[in-house]
């Protein structure tokens, strides 16, 4: 009985850490515009200067740049919590460090959610190609999947950065090596292992070219996932290190 | 009696540093217990060890009849911690701060909209309750750094330092609202560098410095061990034979003891001193800047111990 009443007081909790989560990020303006905005430019960019093949080709690739984005969210959230002294006040209170943390992943992932959907919609306003045949499951899971890394990749600077400010700004040093190393600008990509070269490749196979067998993107997505978990783990035990109390 | 607080030989180390060094305390349920100190003398440290958020280096703690090292999960359901700084997130309202700390130990949210209610209005901040807190001024946010402590009525309060920056008027605000938790019989445990604060609200006091506890004691039971003189602070002109200046003074019958302060100044404690200054002019026969007398206070208990002044 003890135990399922402390169940439901941890889900509780991460029900509303998170909505504070979302609250707070929200009421952020300019992050909003950023998250948003950032790959929309590049999309509008693409298409006037490079013309509609080019953007035909690359509008996968210019989704793909919104979950990469996260990775700078996620490690501007929790830099602001240490920052703020708001994560140690959590501390005091009966919130473990476990749901703290999960209810940063997990509002961050509903923020990505809504974001990726709304790429999407850019992508077609914009007159992107999308074959008859897309799958729309696929087509939303994809670049979610890579949200999912990017969050590894965020708990990992959050881990070491002590500002919001510090966090945006060193978030680059990771997000412009997994951008241009791993075709989101420029085709064919450098680096063929890495979670955004392999994502834009599945995710061009579905929309553009309609394909959704397991032969054209089921490895791809694997190693994605595994990419994401492997960064996950490591994220999550720098993080509760570097905040543990000394 | 029941404690709230047992300490043993309780030390927190960073590297060199010995923020705090060897503390035993006894602090009994239902006190006030203020801890009197100047900026880095280890009041901060002691909160967040037995607050949860410092692990300490040595020593044993138990917290409401809780080990500090194994329990701390039963520790932290029961506590109440006002930080120093002002940790409340700017991005959210009063009342939606407040609320998710009543959220987080798991009160019913009947129960938890009506005492935020209640409490914003005692602190004055009813009317700006649903504005996001990042507009508010710094006296708001103080009050709102309090009441975040308090709203899951916790059996013990820590408040390190809570009416630092604020104006004479929200300062006294805050001490009414202490002293009224205080009559509820929650533990207090009260950081403070204000002398008048310390002696206004404590039960109990300890003195420290450097991490070392230099005096225990009820606030009149402390000032009683200076003795029944005044106060004389004298600043002189040069500063260089201070020593000789105060084994003059104290040749007088009527001078209990004497201390270098600061620079330039010297502490004299003498009977009936207002009346003696005179005397002690005449004897002393050096040019002063400046001279003030006042009766006992905390600060000269401090002065008395460690021979400086409690605010930098």
């Amino acid at each position: 009985m003890e135990n399922k009443i402390n169940r439901s007081l941890t889900l509780k909790r991460l029900w509303y850490l998170s909505i504070k989560n979302l609250k707070t990020m929200l009421r952020d303006r300019n992050q909003l515009v950023w998250l948003i905005g950032y790959p929309i430019l590049f999309m509008v960019l693409y298409k006037v200067a490079l013309g509609v093949d080019v953007y035909d080709f690359m509008a996968p690739a210019l989704i793909i740049i919104g979950p990469t984005v996260v990775i700078s969210q996620l490690a501007a959230h929790f830099a602001e919590e240490k920052e703020l002294g708001t994560l140690q006040r959590l501390i005091t209170t009966p919130a473990s460090r476990s749901i703290i943390l999960l209810s940063g992943l997990f509002s961050q992932l509903i923020v990505a959610s809504v974001q990726i959907i709304l790429l999407i919609l850019a992508s077609l306003l914009l007159g992107a190609k999308f074959d008859p045949n897309v799958n729309i499951i696929l087509l939303f899971f994809i670049p979610f999947l890579l949200s999912f890394t990017s969050l590894g990749f965020g708990l990992l600077l959050a881990s070491f950065v002590k500002t919001a400010g510090s966090a945006g700004g060193l978030a680059w040093f990771i997000i412009l090596p997994l951008q241009f190393l791993g075709g989101i600008f420029a085709h064919p990509p450098i680096v063929e292992f890495l979670p955004t070269t392999l994502a834009v490749e599945a995710l061009r196979s579905v929309m553009t070219n309609g394909i959704a067998t397991f032969d054209a993107i089921g490895l791809n997505l694997i190693f994605v996932g595994v990419w994401g978990v492997i960064v996950i783990i490591i994220g999550i035990l720098l993080f509760q290190r570097k905040t543990a109390i000394l | 009696m029941e404690y709230a607080i047992e300490t043993s030989n309780l030390k927190k180390y960073f590297g060199d540093i010995h923020a705090v060094d060897g503390i035993d305390l006894k602090i009994p349920k239902g006190f006030l217990y203020g801890i009197l100190g100047p900026n880095g003398a280890g009041k901060s440290t002691i909160i967040r060890m037995l607050s949860t958020i410092l692990y300490p280096t040595d020593g044993e703690a138990t917290v409401l009849g809780f080990n500090l090292r194994k329990e701390a999960s039963e520790i932290k359901k029961r506590i109440g911690v006002c930080p120093q700084e002002l940790v409340i997130y700017p991005r959210l309202t009063a009342r939606e701060n407040i609320h998710l700390i009543a959220q987080m130990h798991g009160i019913i949210k009947n129960d938890y909209k009506e005492r935020t209610d209640d409490l914003l209005g005692r602190m004055n901040l009813l009317d700006r309750a649903d504005s996001l807190s990042k507009t508010y001024s710094g006296g708001m946010k103080r009050r709102l750094n309090v009441l975040m402590a308090v709203i899951h009525e916790p059996e013990l309060l820590f408040f390190d330092e809570p009416t630092a920056g604020l104006d004479p008027q929200s300062r006294r605000v805050v001490w009414d609202f202490i002293k009224e938790f205080q009559e509820r019989e929650s533990t207090i445990i009260l950081t403070t560098h204000n002398m008048e604060e310390a002696d206004d609200l404590s039960d109990e006091l300890l003195i420290i410095d450097h991490g070392k506890i230099f005096a225990k004691g009820t606030p009149s039971e402390l000032k009683g061990k200076l003795g029944e003189g005044d106060i004389i602070e004298f600043k002189v002109r040069d500063p260089k034979n201070r020593d000789e200046i105060i084994e003059l003074a104290k040749s007088l019958s009527f001078v209990r003891w004497g201390k270098k302060l600061g620079k330039h100044r010297i502490v004299i404690n003498a009977l009936d001193g207002l009346r003696r200054i005179s005397d002690i002019m005449d004897v002393v026969k050096v040019e002063m800047e400046d001279i003030s007398v006042r009766t006992n206070t905390l600060e000269d208990v401090f002065i008395d111990l460690t021979g400086k002044r409690l605010r930098n």
